[in-house]
């Protein structure tokens, strides 16, 4: 079954992480068109930064420039616009994690049974709660001890500056360490990272509105056959909660929908 | 120091923030060690920038200050091409800083015991031969503010002044080994507190001259004032050049 969204999907995906490896090696040879990582970038003139780790730099310091300001508008913006897009289209750990997640998969080949976690009533919000209270208690931890802390957990920042040391000086650091222990983990249990934990995502989707691109069911009949909530990488109901902050757009939901080469049953929207 | 003022000295120092080392730098343009680390947000893009790779991304051994951006002059010094100040994102480095002039990255310390020149001024005089001492000259040819940062007295003996931006070239350079002669201590972290052992040593052996009693205060400064007398001896001063009893036009 050919999954049209999936397919643009992994194609972003491959290219941001080409893209990790190609910026330094251009600025190696002095092309400074882009450059940067992805806890600050400059496209052009355009600067862009990770909101969360800029925002902790204001927050820590005391400080407001209006460069760090400006980074944050374009970043802001696509998330008003487009939701999280950046978590499941272009962040270089969501390959990743996905990659781990089909490997899991596999494991059922060999009649292991990987255990994952299931959509229930109510598990949407306790999820949020759980996001929220570690990018809080995150940032409260970040003020006491005066340093934007949360940044040596931004996996996104971590794999593309450890893709530029590598090209650079051809070594990586410990830092990478920290990626492969939730990945490792992640194998062993289940999705866990980019839906409970990781405050970059938390943080971009507080910029999330009523508004903007999301899932949405636009026939109301269908067979009720719940692929789609099984599909679900964040375990939410595509059905009923395609507005809530957890969901990144990814689209799985919508290719995995087995009515929907029929008629339309699930579908972005704007709204 | 007792236990108890060890202890409270590792408590009040933040473990987040920049402690002292030698020879490792934060790039030009650095705001503050304290306030650096509120503002670096890792980002690495003066790493990426830096042409000379100078700029390193410091690793497990800096402990919570992984990920941020330091030079270790021992390795590669700064070349001050000012490159890396204006692309920092948050201003944690002076993102307006232009000239190679107005960096402040700290100062350089010349080792007096270590340096070729000096050892070789030193066996002149004295006459011991030890076969180490060398006409090096090499931190001077190398520094980009040479006869500004770096002058050489009698010709001879290279001195810091303050003209120094820290680029940490003449470390770089220096031929010392395994201690080089000559040594960065970083601008913005110095104070006794996160300064550590180097400092405190160079404190205690520049306020502590050969035979000094000590400072005293109370009942044995009293006893020690009540001892000083007009009379008796003048005392006698030790000085290695002879005066002239007696000066033209001074009878
Ligand atoms: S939640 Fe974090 S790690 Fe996961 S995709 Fe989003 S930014 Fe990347
Ligand atoms: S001034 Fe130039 S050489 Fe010095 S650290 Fe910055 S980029 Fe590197
Ligand atoms: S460019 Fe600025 S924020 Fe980024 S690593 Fe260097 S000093 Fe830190
Ligand atoms: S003396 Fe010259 S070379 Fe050495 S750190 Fe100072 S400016 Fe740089
Ligand atoms: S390079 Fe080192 S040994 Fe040579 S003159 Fe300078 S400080 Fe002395």
């Amino acid at each position: 079954m050919f999954q049209r969204i999936g397919f643009y999907r992994r194609c972003a995906q491959l290219l941001t992480l080409l893209a990790i490896f190609i910026i330094p090696l251009l600025n190696l040879y002095e092309i400074t068109f882009v450059k940067g990582t992805f806890y600050s970038m400059d496209i052009g003139d355009v600067a862009l930064a990770d909101p969360l780790a800029v925002f902790q730099a204001m927050f820590t310091s005391r400080t407001i420039s209006l460069i760090m300001l400006a980074s944050m508008v374009v970043p802001v913006f696509l998330v008003v616009l487009f939701g999280r897009v950046w978590c499941s289209w272009f962040c270089p750990y969501y390959l990743f994690t996905e990659a781990v997640a089909w490997g899991r998969s596999r494991l059922s080949v060999f009649g292991i049974k990987p255990f994952t976690g299931r959509y229930r009533e109510g598990s949407t919000s306790r999820q949020n709660i759980i996001r929220y209270l570690v990018l809080g208690v995150g940032l409260l931890l970040a003020g006491i001890a005066g340093i934007p802390l949360l940044n040596l957990v931004s996996a996104p920042g971590i794999i593309s500056s450890q893709a530029l040391i590598l090209v650079k000086f051809r070594t990586v650091s410990f830092e990478l360490v920290f990626i492969l222990f939730i990945l490792v983990l992640e194998f062993f249990f289940f999705k866990y990272w980019c839906r409970l934990f990781c405050p970059t995502g938390s943080f971009l989707s507080l910029f999330q509105g009523r508004r903007g691109l999301k899932v949405k069911k636009i026939e109301l009949e269908c067979r009720s056959c719940h692929t789609c909530i099984r599909s679900c990488p964040m375990q939410i109901n595509p059905m009923t909660e395609g507005d809530n902050p957890m969901c990144h757009n990814c689209g799985i939901c919508i290719d995995a929908c087995p009515d929907n080469h029929k008629q339309p049953t699930l579908g972005f929207r704007f709204r | 120091m007792g236990f108890v003022e060890a202890l409270r000295q590792r408590l009040n120092q933040n473990p987040f923030k920049g402690f002292f080392r030698l020879n490792r730098l934060r790039p030009p343009g650095a705001v503050a060690e304290d306030h650096f680390m509120e503002l670096c947000i890792r980002c690495s893009r003066c790493i990426e920038i830096c042409p000379y790779d100078s700029i390193r991304r410091a690793d497990i051994y800096a402990s919570l200050q992984i990920g941020t951006p330091y030079i270790y002059a021992e390795d590669k010094a700064c070349y001050l091409c000012m490159k890396c100040p204006p692309v920092c994102p948050t201003g944690a480095l002076d993102t307006r800083l232009r000239k190679g002039e107005e960096v402040a990255i700290g100062k350089a310390v010349i080792d007096q015991d270590l340096c070729l020149n000096y050892l070789y001024v030193k066996e002149e005089e004295s006459g011991k031969v030890t076969g180490m001492a060398t006409i090096c000259n090499t931190c001077f040819n190398a520094c980009p503010l040479r006869d500004k940062a770096i002058v050489m007295e009698k010709f001879l003996l290279p001195v810091i002044t303050e003209e120094c931006v820290g680029c940490g070239i003449c470390v770089e350079k220096c031929p010392t080994q395994p201690r080089r002669a000559v040594n960065v201590v970083p601008t913005g972290m110095i104070d006794e507190k996160s300064s550590g052992y180097y400092y405190r040593r160079n404190r205690v052996r520049q306020s502590q001259p050969e035979g000094d009693r000590g400072a005293v205060s109370g009942e044995e400064l009293l006893e020690r004032k009540e001892q000083i007398s007009t009379f008796g001896e003048t005392p006698q001063f030790k000085s290695d050049f002879s005066t002239d009893g007696s000066m033209e036009g001074w009878e």
